[in-house]
C-alpha cells in the first residue's frame, strides 16, 4: 500500500508564485511517485496548455511553469492563473490513468575507481569493513535511479544503492571537488558535473561531460533516468578524457 | 556601436530576461536580478524586452565608446556621467565616438542595467543571453565583465531605434526630453514587501508568523545573484518535518535549520529542501534587486489572487510604456 493518492483521485496542487503551480504526490522518496511524476511530466509535454513554459519534476513533487499573461487569456475554466492550469493538470492527470510506468532511458557511465581519482576510496571501504575492490563491484553492480536533478546544472539524484554503502557526508566539505567526480552521501550516490565545493565521500571518476551547454540535451541524465556504473581502469579513463 | 570597458566595477554582467527552459536540468534562471529597469532600458531605445543589458553593481565603473553609440541606463545602483555631466536615466541617450562614461554612486540601490540599441551582440546559450557564472556559460565568455572588455550592439535595430537614432544624432552627446520613469510604476514605499504566504507556512509558529509579517528584517552581507540572507526575528516551527527537496524559484523566502531566512533571486538553484515561509511577489521582486546589505525591510501579506493581479496590471502597464514610446516615432 502507497501513502500515495492513485490517479483516479484528485491532485494535491498548491501555489508557488504568480508564474507556477506544485503538484504534491506525496512526501516520500519512491519509486512509484516517481513514475507518477515522470508519466505526467511526459503527458504535458505531449499535450500542453496555452502558456505552458516548463516543468520541473522532483522527488514527489511536479512544479509546473507558465506565462501568467496568455494564462489569463486562454479559454480554460477558472477565473485566475491558479485556476486555469490546475483544472487543466486534474484533467491531464485523470488521461494517465492505467499508464503509471516510465522506466526512463538507461544510461551507462564509466568510472575509474582508482585512489587518486577517489580520494575517499579507502576510507569507505575501511569504515565498512570491506575491501576496496567489495566496494567498487557493490556501487558498480546495482541499478540506480535518477530521482531528481538539482544542486548545480546536471546533477542527478541517484537512488538504489547498496545499504551497505550508505556513508555520512564529510565532516569538512572540500572547497573544490573536481568535475565527474562520484560521491557517496547517505544512501545516495552521484556525479558531480562541475567543479564546486562539495562533502560527499569520492570513490572515483567519470571522464564523460555530466553537462554541457553544448548538447542539445545539455544535462545528460534527467529525473526518471535509470543509470549504470562500468568501471574502467586508469589507461581507459584516460583514453576517453581524450576523446 | 562599440563599447570598451575601463573599469568593470564590482560584478557586471550580461543578462537579459533569462533561461527558463532547462530549469529541469538545473540550469537556474539568472537574467537581469531588477527586470523591471532592465525592460525600461529596452523600451526606451524600441527594442525588444529580452535583449541583452548590462548590469552594474553599484558603481566605481567606467566605459568609453569607441564608437557613436545609442544607448539608455535605467535602475537604482548608479548615476552615469560623461564631461563631468550627468547624464539622466531612462531615456535614449547618444554618446558620440571617444566619449568616456563613469558610473558614480547612487545610494538609492544597487544595480544599474545599460541598454544598447538592439541588444549586446552575445551568443545564446540555451536560448538566453544571461551569464549563469556558478557553471560557466552565456554572456561574454561565461563570466563577469573585466576592464578591457569590448562590447557591440546588434547589427540589426528596429525601425523604432532607427528613428531615434536619427532623431539624436550630431557631433556632440544628446538625449530626448522625455523618459519612462520607473518612479510611476514602483510603489511609493520601497521598503515594503508584499508577500504571499508559501506552503509550508503554517509549519512556523504563532510568534513567528506574527515576527515575518510585523519586525524589521536586514540584508545581511552574505548577500549576492543567488540569494540575500535577512537577518531579525528567529522564525520558530511547530511541524519538524523535513521537506523532500521540490522546486523554488527566485522569490521563495526559505528558512534555514536555525530559524534564520533566505530570499532566494536569480541565480538559485531550481530546488530546495528547506520550508518555505512565502514567496514575494512577482512586482516586488525589482525592489528586492535594487535592496543592499544592511537595508531594513518589512513584509506585507496579500493573497495569490491579489499578487496575480498585480501583476498583469503592471504588465499592462509596460505594454502601454511600449506603445508610448512607438507612437512618438510613427
Amino acid at each position: 500500500m502507497h501513502s500515495a493518492d492513485t490517479p483516479d483521485q484528485t491532485l494535491r496542487i498548491y501555489y508557488l508564485s504568480e508564474e507556477a503551480v506544485t503538484i504534491e504526490f506525496g512526501q516520500v522518496i519512491d519509486l512509484h511517485l516517481l513514475d507518477r511524476v515522470s508519466v505526467l511530466n511526459m503527458l504535458l509535454h505531449q499535450q500542453p496548455f496555452a502558456g505552458f513554459c516548463t516543468a520541473v519534476p522532483a522527488y514527489a513533487t511536479l512544479t509546473v511553469f507558465f506565462d501568467p499573461l496568455s494564462v489569463s487569456r486562454s479559454d480554460l475554466p477558472g477565473k485566475t492563473c491558479f485556476e486555469k492550469v490546475s483544472g487543466f493538470l486534474q484533467n491531464s492527470n485523470r488521461l494517465t490513468k492505467g499508464e503509471v510506468h516510465n522506466a526512463g532511458n538507461v544510461i551507462t557511465i564509466p568510472v575509474c575507481y582508482d585512489k587518486n581519482l577517489g580520494p575517499d576510496l579507502e576510507e569507505v571501504a575501511r569504515l565498512h569493513k570491506l575491501s576496496i575492490e567489495e566496494v567498487i563491484h557493490l556501487h558498480s553492480a546495482a541499478v540506480y535511479k535518477a530521482y531528481m536533478i538539482g544542486f548545480v546544472p546536471g546533477f542527478a539524484y541517484l537512488g538504489g544503492m547498496d545499504d551497505q554503502l550508505t556513508t555520512p557526508r564529510k565532516a569538512t566539505p572540500r572547497k573544490a571537488v573536481p568535475a565527474g567526480s562520484v560521491g557517496i552521501a547517505g544512501a545516495q550516490t552521484g556525479v558531480y558535473p562541475m567543479q564546486t565545493p562539495g562533502g560527499w565521500q569520492i570513490i572515483g571518476r567519470t571522464p564523460v561531460k555530466l553537462f554541457d551547454a553544448g548538447r542539445s540535451q545539455p544535462s545528460l541524465l534527467q529525473a526518471g533516468d535509470q543509470v549504470i556504473f562500468k568501471p574502467v581502469n586508469r589507461a581507459e579513463f584516460n583514453e576517453l578524457v581524450g576523446e | 556601436m562599440q563599447i570598451r570597458l575601463i573599469k568593470p566595477g564590482l560584478l557586471t554582467t550580461i543578462q537579459d530576461m533569462g533561461r527558463r527552459m532547462y530549469l529541469s536540468q538545473a540550469v537556474s534562471v539568472s537574467g537581469a536580478m531588477d527586470t523591471l529597469s532592465a525592460r525600461i532600458a529596452n523600451k526606451v531605445l524600441g527594442n525588444n524586452n529580452n535583449d541583452a543589458v548590462i548590469e552594474f553593481t553599484y558603481a566605481d565603473a567606467e566605459f568609453k565608446a569607441d564608437m557613436d553609440v545609442l544607448i539608455a541606463y535605467a535602475g537604482d545602483g548608479a548615476t552615469l556621467i560623461a564631461a563631468s555631466q550627468k547624464i539622466p536615466a531612462e531615456r535614449p541617450l547618444f554618446i558620440p565616438k571617444g566619449t568616456t562614461v563613469k558610473l558614480i554612486n547612487r545610494s538609492l540601490g544597487c544595480r544599474t542595467y545599460l541598454s544598447v540599441a538592439g541588444g549586446w551582440d552575445v551568443p545564446e546559450v540555451l536560448g538566453s543571453k544571461s551569464t549563469f557564472i556558478t557553471a560557466g556559460f552565456g554572456g561574454l565568455a561565461g563570466r563577469a565583465l573585466k576592464a578591457g572588455d569590448t562590447l557591440n550592439g546588434a547589427e540589426q535595430v528596429s525601425t523604432i531605434t532607427q528613428k531615434i537614432l536619427d532623431s539624436l544624432k550630431g557631433d556632440g552627446l544628446s538625449y530626448t526630453n522625455w523618459s519612462l520613469p520607473s518612479q510611476l510604476i514602483l510603489p511609493a514605499d520601497r521598503k515594503t514587501i508584499r508577500v504571499i504566504p508559501a506552503h509550508e507556512f503554517n509549519w512556523f509558529d504563532s510568534q513567528a508568523i506574527l515576527d515575518f509579517l510585523s519586525t524589521a528584517y536586514i540584508i545581511g552581507s552574505n548577500s549576492n545573484r543567488m540569494g540575500y540572507h535577512l537577518e531579525g526575528a528567529v522564525l520558530n516551527r511547530v511541524k519538524k518535518d523535513e521537506l523532500l527537496s521540490t522546486a523554488v524559484t527566485p522569490g521563495t523566502i526559505q528558512v534555514t535549520g536555525n530559524g534564520g531566512m533566505i530570499l532566494l533571486m536569480a541565480d538559485c538553484q531550481t530546488t530546495g529542501g528547506y520550508p518555505r515561509m512565502a514567496q514575494v511577489a512577482l512586482v516586488d521582486l525589482p525592489l528586492c534587486a535594487q535592496l543592499k546589505p544592511g537595508d531594513a525591510i518589512y513584509f506585507k501579506e496579500i493573497g495569490p489572487r491579489e499578487a496575480e493581479m498585480l501583476y498583469l496590471e503592471r504588465e499592462l502597464q509596460l505594454q502601454r510604456l511600449t506603445t508610448a514610446v512607438n507612437s512618438k516615432f510613427l
